[in-house]
């Protein structure tokens, strides 16, 4: 390999361990962004994986488990070989989980991402790094809401104890499983959301993300908004397609 | 091209309290005391007469390990730093980067690409050492039928052990150490385009690892390394540790491959395009992108493993709605693909050495990058090869057969310029050669018996037979394990700026390769008798095949422990090899040896292709 060792303006950046700041923020910028797109090619594969995981099971629907004792009403004991030591007994109903609950959560994710994202076009817009950390505290704030409520999806998931010997559990049906696991998801979304949110926060505020030094905030958009899109297509998929006909 | 970076003349920095002094034994007592206090919570907070209960407990322990081996060893600096602001500055970049540290940074939390590399290889070992020790018991417990070595219960456990800690050694045993040290280098960059993910994905698979030995303390596993349902979910929790280690490893191998295709498209020096790319940067772009596309399959199989035995859901569980064979989709989609994640860095490696070692450009170098790429392509569609006799979904036979069948196309494309490369080349008969040359005769008997069971009836026949075994031993032992060995015979002058033993590795090389031959043809034969994988007694009929599979067995341990003393040994005392000892033309060649931190003075330029051999340097 033939090589001309020669010192070039803005090419001999020491880009090695300066974690950008001795570099171009454009090149920092393109590097990062081809980060969180293959970061998000990941998370979509993941994704994809849980859609997959879900459809399946109800297009198996083995044992007729998708949803088995949908429409019970009653104390959470579906059988037991012997009580004792169980914990008091709560009212639930087996069937769906409220699709309004689903859809208020999906609402706020995408709340969230289009503060972010008006935040962003104004600190590029109007350099206004003031707002950027109003815009990204409210997203942040309403994140924490959305994963109040997420909680309250995961208890809402209607459980069955099983009592066996002395020894009991909470069963769950395939359909409450894959519920599970997309909610479950959707929280580890939101956390990194909060924590993302945080951070823009504070660095705008002490002045890191700025006018001309934007590149972080538009990275974080990027992941927000597919956040949002994930939402959208979960609550989309497990609204229309639930149960077994 | 001798240069002296100015930095390196600095004065270290100073200031940095806590974080300055985190290391491998930080990481180990904050894995430990975040452990015990998973542990604590949850043993004092969960209801103890949950079925549930242990495993919950376990779960809490394994979530406690990482969190606190990632704090110790200070991978959520970064992280909390960027939190509030106050982002790293030079100094600190450079002392994480182990500015004028010594031997003390390969012990830490270490930026710079080349100790990323040293502590894979070192991670390697360890891994390949813990898997092969466990594969000489599993071996000699089979030496005669009805042999008492270990219990059953315990061999279970080795054989699902052996089998993980095999693949994870094997997933990193190329992409770990070389796409670390050379393809920065040898695409023109100072360093990986994320440094501190770089470290994050190493001691992420340090922290991984850790766990997955400890299910051989824990009370073990049960079954092979897929470990599928409704074993998963009756086993004990050393399950726990296992499926924890799993999903840990994906975030190490998620990290490792945004990092290296991160660095090849953005970082690559002027006048480097990706036509005069060394082929080996192009295998571990191309393995890491696989990687990308497989991991996550395998992180929520697992996760989901956990929720069926930690929360009582119904994945895998018949009972409750689920079915296994989601869980044996889920794994295969991923389980193929991991295959030519393991090999084609090891093949790409090869291609380098070819050329090299025979004085000539890599033959048809674009067909090379069509046979990797295609071959990435064709393996996420013949997942289902796995499961031809578990009965699901049988009118996709045929086109899951032929998929597989199609696999031997881009396969074969590896062997057209393996032997394009070498044919009427100058060849250098040295170490690095010879593991290559082992590595073709090999790969013939691992790719035409895995055309054998690609077809329906046969693998109704072979599957789950000691056959099977043999054929992924000759791919992952006989193919991968001596690619990787040739790339470490081949970079080893660059890392310690010395060559590897050549008699000790002509020893090793001859140990093995005959230990191999060996061992897996008899194994090929009992399997063909029919014995079943992962028993730990048999039929007297299969005695005499398993003596000798036994003895070929021992031959590749006592091969791979003179490889191991060859590596202790010249790294202090091998003949000094200069920064060129190959006389190549990529870049990592023309830097000095050891390459210095950020590795070029100024960037060089590139005008030629890597592998324009002049005649100077043919006769040299």
């Amino acid at each position: 390999m033939s090589t001309d060792l020669e010192l070039e303006h803005g090419h001999d950046s020491h880009g090695g361990h300066d974690g950008g700041h001795h570099e171009p923020p454009e090149v920092v910028d393109g590097r990062q962004r081809m980060a969180i797109w293959l970061f998000i090619g990941g998370d979509i594969i993941g994704f994809s994986a849980i859609l997959f995981t879900y459809l399946y099971l109800r297009g198996v629907n083995t044992g007729g488990h998708w949803m088995s004792m949908m429409g019970y009403q009653g104390h959470s004991y579906a059988y037991y070989e012997n009580a004792a030591n169980l914990p008091a007994p709560t009212l639930i109903t087996v069937g769906k989980l409220a699709a309004g609950l689903n859809w208020l959560v999906t609402g706020l994710t995408v709340l969230s991402a289009a503060f972010v994202w008006a935040g962003e076009k104004g600190l590029r817009a109007s350099k206004n790094a003031k707002n950027y950390s109003v815009m990204t505290a409210l997203a942040t704030a309403v994140t924490i809401v959305t994963i109040y409520f997420t909680i309250k999806q995961m208890q809402n998931i209607p459980s069955i104890y099983v009592a066996v010997n002395d020894s009991h559990t909470m069963a769950y049906t395939a359909y409450d499983s894959s519920m599970m696991v997309l909610i479950g998801s959707g929280m580890v979304h939101l956390f990194l959301l909060a924590f993302l949110g945080l951070g823009l926060t504070i660095r705008a505020a002490r002045g890191v993300i700025n006018g001309t030094k934007w590149y972080q905030a538009r990275l974080v958009r990027l992941f927000w908004v597919w956040v949002a899109i994930s939402a959208v297509i979960g609550s989309a998929v497990t609204t229309t397609i639930n149960t077994i006909h | 091209m001798t240069t002296t970076l100015e930095h390196a003349t600095q004065a270290p920095a100073k200031g940095g309290g806590l974080a300055r002094r985190q290391n491998f034994i930080t990481a180990m007592i904050g894995g430990v005391v975040f452990a015990w206090l998973g542990w604590f919570l949850a043993h004092h907070f969960l209801d103890s007469s949950s079925r549930s209960y242990s495993d919950l407990v376990t779960t809490s322990l394994t979530i406690g390990w990482i969190f606190g081996f990632w704090l110790g060893i200070g991978a959520l600096n970064g992280p909390g730093r960027w939190l509030i602001g106050a982002d790293h500055t030079r100094a600190d970049d450079l002392y994480y980067a182990g500015e004028n540290q010594g031997r003390a940074r390969y012990w830490k939390y270490c930026t710079d690409h080349k100790v990323v590399g040293v502590q894979y290889i070192v991670m390697t070992a360890v891994l390949l050492g813990a898997g092969g020790i466990l594969a000489m018991a599993i071996r000699t417990e089979l030496i005669v039928p009805g042999n008492h070595f270990v219990n059953q219960q315990i061999y279970n456990g080795f054989v699902a052990v052996h089998g993980m800690l095999m693949i994870l050694a094997l997933i990193v045993a190329v992409a770990g150490p070389w796409a670390n040290f050379v393809v920065p280098i040898m695409c023109g960059a100072r360093d990986m385009a994320f440094p501190r993910l770089n470290a994050l994905s190493l001691w992420t698979l340090v922290g991984a690892a850790g766990l997955l030995l400890s299910v051989l303390a824990v009370g073990s596993l049960t079954m092979g390394w897929v470990v599928l349902a409704p074993i998963s979910d009756q086993a004990g929790i050393g399950m726990d540790f296992f499926a924890m280690s799993i999903v840990v490893f994906t975030v190490s191998t998620t990290v490792a491959g945004v990092n290296t295709i991160c660095t090849v498209m953005t970082m690559r020096t002027k006048g480097m395009t990706l036509a005069r790319l060394p082929i080996f940067v192009w295998g571990s772009m191309i393995a890491a992108a696989l990687g990308l596309y497989a991991f996550p399959y395998f992180s929520l199989v697992e996760a989901q493993t956990l929720m069926d035995r930690n929360f009582s859901t119904s994945f895998f569980v018949a009972g409750g709605g689920g079915t296994g064979w989601l869980q044996a989709n889920l794994f295969w989609l991923m389980g193929h693909p991991e295959v030519y994640v393991i090999l084609i860095p090891a093949v790409a490696a090869l291609f380098e050495i070819a050329s090299v070692m025979s004085r000539k450009p890599v033959f048809s170098y674009r067909t090379a990058i069509a046979g990797m790429t295609g071959l990435a392509a064709l393996s996420i569609l013949v997942w289902a090869h796995h499961m031809f006799t578990t009965g699901w979904a049988p009118t996709l036979g045929g086109p899951f057969m032929l998929t597989t069948e199609l696999i031997s196309i881009p396969t074969g494309l590896f062997f057209l310029v393996i032997i394009g490369t070498l044919w009427r080349g100058n060849i250098w008969m040295k170490q690095p050669t010879l593991w290559l040359f082992g590595f073709i005769f090999n790969f013939i008997i691992a790719g035409i018996t895995g055309i054998y069971l690609s077809d329906i009836p046969i693998d109704n026949q072979l599957h789950g037979t000691m056959f099977v075994t043999a054929h992924f031993h000759y791919v992952f032992v006989g193919s991968v394990l001596f690619g990787a060995i040739a790339a470490l015979a081949f970079w080893y002058p660059k890392v310690t700026g010395r060559f590897l033993d050549e008699t000790m590795g002509r020893i090793s090389f001859w140990l093995v390769f005959l230990g191999v031959q060996v061992t897996f043809l008899s194994m090929f034969i009992s399997g063909l008798k029919g014995m079943p994988r992962r028993y730990s007694s048999y039929s007297l009929i299969f005695e005499h095949a398993n003596v000798l599979t036994t003895l070929g067995a021992y031959m590749i341990m006592a091969g791979m422990l003179v490889l191991l003393g060859a590596v202790v040994r010249s790294w202090s005392h091998g003949e000094p090899a200069g920064p060129n000892p190959w006389h190549a033309n990529s870049l990592e060649w023309l830097v000095p040896t050891p390459p210095p931190l950020e590795n070029f003075d100024v960037l060089p330029v590139i005008t030629e292709d890597p592998y324009n051999y002049r005649e100077e340097l043919v006769q040299a």
